[in-house]
């Protein structure tokens, strides 16, 4: 098993090669750096207003315009519609944006070298709405619960509940053949806990390419209520109420899927692939407390790629908390200009880590960082940090770093990333 | 590989076996953990009647020793193997690096292995929705009104590698895996790669399953994945058996100790249990749920080959072993592509016809069954193989079979196109 290069034990040099993104903004990552540096955001201005404009469901969400993507044409894929939730859907739409980018495996042989990460969380999109009724029906049915639930599940529902099992669509959709693994939100790192070990599967030779997809999707109501009892949701998403302001209310919902494919840069640069950025160094960490486990990831990061990062996207939950321990960790370790996306579209959970990925990837190449949306005023207590507010911060010529932060909610991990202009 | 990765500590809770010497001794006497699942009503369905869960009384004493605690009872069951494979592995602290944790947690459901626990939850959705309809917003409503239900589901989210990295005295690079019923090996394989890539030297590698309730057995029942056999419970689970009708749900948690043979060396640990060898890993497009002949030989002769092994080199085969008309007959055939003429000479060990299917945790107890093996010269027997199906035609001994053991290949499939291989070697200095 070849492990690092042989010759001087360094790790191979990784790109990305491939990003594909939906969001309550859009296609693809121009219409959410096009909307931050606007101002505009996309808190409960979708068609898909079920949840949020409801008068008893309390908070504002960024949701996404079409939930319902397109499933592949073709009877292959016609025959397997029947295990894919609406997950899956978003995860094949978005791996395959992601792919078209990419490119196909050059070869078989190429197909084996290649596999899918999956960031997971620990819930069905499915389920939840139904066992209600189904406990209802319990209640006066003469069947046995067991017979009720073989009767009335809905066929296959427990195999589209599978975690990896969006992967395996993807794959096929990719036309890899490596290894497919999901990664549960417990250490996921909002999908930099994916990308990590993504990062892993590359770095240490066991696959040339991975595909790193996240979905993230409405949660059920009684994770939000656990989550809102735990550090209070935002309730209102204007001006004054975005990350890192000091009359921030907490995290604003938002709802998003994105792909971002890997891949070891000698062989993209063979393959003539298109080598977005480098990914520098990816690092998930969990610890007895978020600000510990944060101020680990980002100094393994900053160590393993020596590099000051020339800005910070940063998670900025918008959560009281959670801000002060984002600012407080990273802040000491990196002085560069900060942005997050959240108070434009929102924390998407198990993908907002990957989103901002794919969103630094853009504005590296762009050398333009995007204010941070609903920022009005900066909350003293962060300390001295550089927030990018109002309007777009231009970057030198020579700008060619990026660091991506992001935390889970109710659990201790953390994850950082660094990414590189290509040139490096 | 440069560096040598090996088990240095094993922890167990299981249906046959809360330790790893009772849990070894019964593999050996051919104790059986299946039972007829009699806490709840399954006689409509048409498959699935027994299961192979933790003893009560094993489970009171684990209730006793972990005190009033509001954590997931898988948890608590990882947690009690994770205690005993760190006493094994003679873990005293002092580490001076952030530590591994790659771990499997199966059935993120609102109850473990508990059918009343699972009926209070059904009831208490059923209120809710008799009162607050599906709307979402009158949910919240609702759930903010009460308590009880919203922590049984926010409990999916498990504190387990906070609660970890407490107990160690160190951060974790950790990571909580899904590859279906392969996922246990992928935890043990992606520990491994953790420490040969140098990011942790000491890591720990942990799954469990708790999921022998209504909805599962339902939805499993559905699949026709569970055994139909009306005879005595304990011959449920038949891997390699010409009668075999499906595998059996296990309830169990199992832990390993992972670290470099140096870092094992300058903590004073100088006996392990195995040396990891070469994996192999796939994912198969093809199907679903039905494994594939040419995947299961891909795995194997990738693990061969990454170990620098010879099929004739391998002296016992732990297989997947489910007891599913499919997997057994695939595994088989796809061993007789690998070993060709071998096979008369490869013993091949199947833990499920004793334990039943402990999905992600399997590969964990079976490793450790692997281990032993390797350490102690011994093969368990499947004595419930007491008609060997000629189409797989596998060698399955009805007793333990004493001889040296160099090498194991172990293989772990799953749902969605998993499938994972490993060569466990025979450890310079093996744990008496």
């Amino acid at each position: 098993m070849r492990c690092m290069n042989q010759e001087d034990g360094k790790l191979d040099k990784v790109a990305i090669t491939g990003i594909g993104m939906i969001s309550s903004a859009g296609i693809g990552t121009e219409p959410v750096l096009g909307a931050m540096t606007s101002g505009t955001h996309f808190f409960n201005r979708q068609a898909e207003k079920k949840r949020s404009l409801h008068p008893k469901f309390p908070w504002p969400e960024a949701s996404l315009e079409q939930p319902d993507v397109p499933w592949p044409a073709g009877a292959a894929w016609a025959d397997i519609k029947k295990y894919a939730n609406q997950a899956a859907h978003q995860a094949v739409a978005v791996s395959r944006m992601a792919m078209e980018v990419s490119g196909a495996a050059a070869s078989d042989q190429a197909a084996l070298r290649c596999g899918a990460v999956v960031a997971s969380g620990s819930r069905t999109d499915e389920l939840s709405p139904l066992i209600g009724k189904l406990g209802a029906m319990a209640q006066t049915d003469p069947r046995p619960l067991a017979k009720l639930l073989y009767d009335e599940v809905p066929d296959y529902s427990y195999l589209r509940g599978i975690p990896c099992q969006s992967g395996q669509f993807i794959c096929l959709a990719a036309g890899f053949l490596g290894s497919n693994v999901a990664v549960y939100g417990e250490a996921g790192a909002s999908g930099l806990g994916s990308l990590a070990f993504a990062l892993r599967l590359v770095q240490s030779g066991e696959l040339d390419r991975v595909i790193v997809t996240a979905v993230g999707i409405p949660l059920p109501p009684p994770m939000l209520v656990a989550f809102d009892r735990h550090d209070p949701l935002g309730l209102e998403a204007r001006p004054g109420r975005g990350p890192f302001d000091v009359n921030r209310g907490g995290t604003l919902l938002g709802h998003a899927a994105v792909a971002v494919v890997i891949e070891r840069d000698d062989i993209a640069k063979e393959r003539g692939a298109p080598r977005l950025a480098n990914l520098l160094a990816c690092e998930a960490v969990n610890a007895t407390g978020r600000n510990i486990a944060l101020d680990m990831a980002t100094r393994m990061v900053l160590e393993q790629s020596a590099r000051q990062p020339d800005f910070w996207w940063a998670h900025g939950a918008g959560s009281i908390a959670m801000d002060l321990t984002e600012c407080e960790a990273v802040h000491p370790l990196v002085k560069a200009p900060a942005t997050s996306s959240k108070g434009t579209i929102g924390n998407t959970f198990e993908s907002a880590g990957l989103v901002d990925l794919a969103l630094a990837v853009e504005a590296l190449k762009s050398k333009q960082v995007p204010p941070i949306g609903l920022l009005e005023t900066p909350d003293p207590a962060l300390g001295d940090v550089d927030f990018v507010m109002k309007k777009a911060r231009q970057l030198r010529a020579t700008s060619n770093a990026a660091l991506i932060t992001a935390l889970d909610p109710r659990v201790a991990s953390a994850g950082a990333a660094i990414i590189a202009d290509i040139g490096e | 590989m440069k560096k040598k990765i090996v088990i240095s500590g094993m922890g167990v809770v299981t249906p046959i076996g809360d330790s790893v010497e009772s849990f070894w001794t019964s593999n050996l006497q051919g104790i059986s953990g299946l039972r007829l699942e009699d806490r709840m009503d399954l006689s409509a369905l048409p498959c699935g009647w027994v299961s192979a869960t933790v003893p009560e009384e094993t489970k009171k004493v684990i209730k006793a020793r972990w005190g009033d605690s509001n954590q997931a009872w898988g948890d608590i069951l990882m947690h009690t193997a994770v205690s005993q494979a760190l006493d094994d592995a003679q873990f005293k602290g002092g580490l001076k690096r952030p530590a591994g944790l790659m771990w499997a947690r199966v059935w993120p459901g609102p109850s473990g292995s508990f059918p009343q626990d699972y009926v209070d939850f059904m009831k208490s959705a059923g209120e809710r929705y008799l009162t607050a309809g599906n709307e979402p917003g009158d949910v919240v409503a609702y759930l903010r009104e009460k308590q009880e239900e919203e922590r049984l589901e926010a409990s999916d989210l498990s504190a387990f590698p906070t609660e970890l990295s407490a107990k160690l005295g160190v951060p974790l690079v950790a990571s909580r895996l899904d590859a279906t019923c392969s996922g246990g090996l992928r935890c043990l394989i992606e520990a491994s790669r953790l420490l040969q890539m140098g990011k942790a030297d000491f890591v720990v590698v942990a799954a469990v399953v708790s999921r022998s309730n209504h909805y599962t057995l339902s939805q499993y029942a559905q699949l026709m994945a569970l055994s139909r056999w009306r005879g005595p419970a304990a011959q449920a689970s038949m891997p390699f058996d010409k009668r075999r009708t499906g595998m059996v749900i296990n309830e169990s948690a199992g832990a390993l100790i992972l670290e470099t043979e140096e870092h094992a060396r300058a903590r004073g640990v100088k006996q392990h249990y195995a040396e990891l060898g070469g994996w192999g890993l796939a994912i198969d497009t093809v199907h679903l749920t039905a494994p594939r002949v040419d995947m299961v030989e891909r795995v194997m002769r990738t693990a061969l080959e990454q170990s620098g092994l010879a099929p004739n080199q391998i002296d016992t085969v732990n297989a997947h072993g489910t007891s599913t008309r499919l997997n057994d007959v695939t595994e088989a055939k796809a061993l007789h592509r690998v070993f060709g003429e071998h096979m008369q000479t490869v013993d091949v060990c199947a833990v499920k016809s004793l334990t039943g299917h402990g999905s992600a945790a399997s590969g964990i107890l079976e490793t450790v069954i692997a281990s032993l093996s390797l350490c102690r010269g011994i093969i368990p027997p499947v004595t419930t193989c007491t008609e060997p199906d000629p189409e797989c035609n596998v060698r399955t001994s009805l007793t333990p079979i004493h001889r040296p053991v160099a090498n194991v290949l172990k293989n772990s499939f799953g749902f969605g196109g998993q499938y994972a291989s490993i060569v466990f070697r025979r450890p310079e200095s093996a744990r008496p």
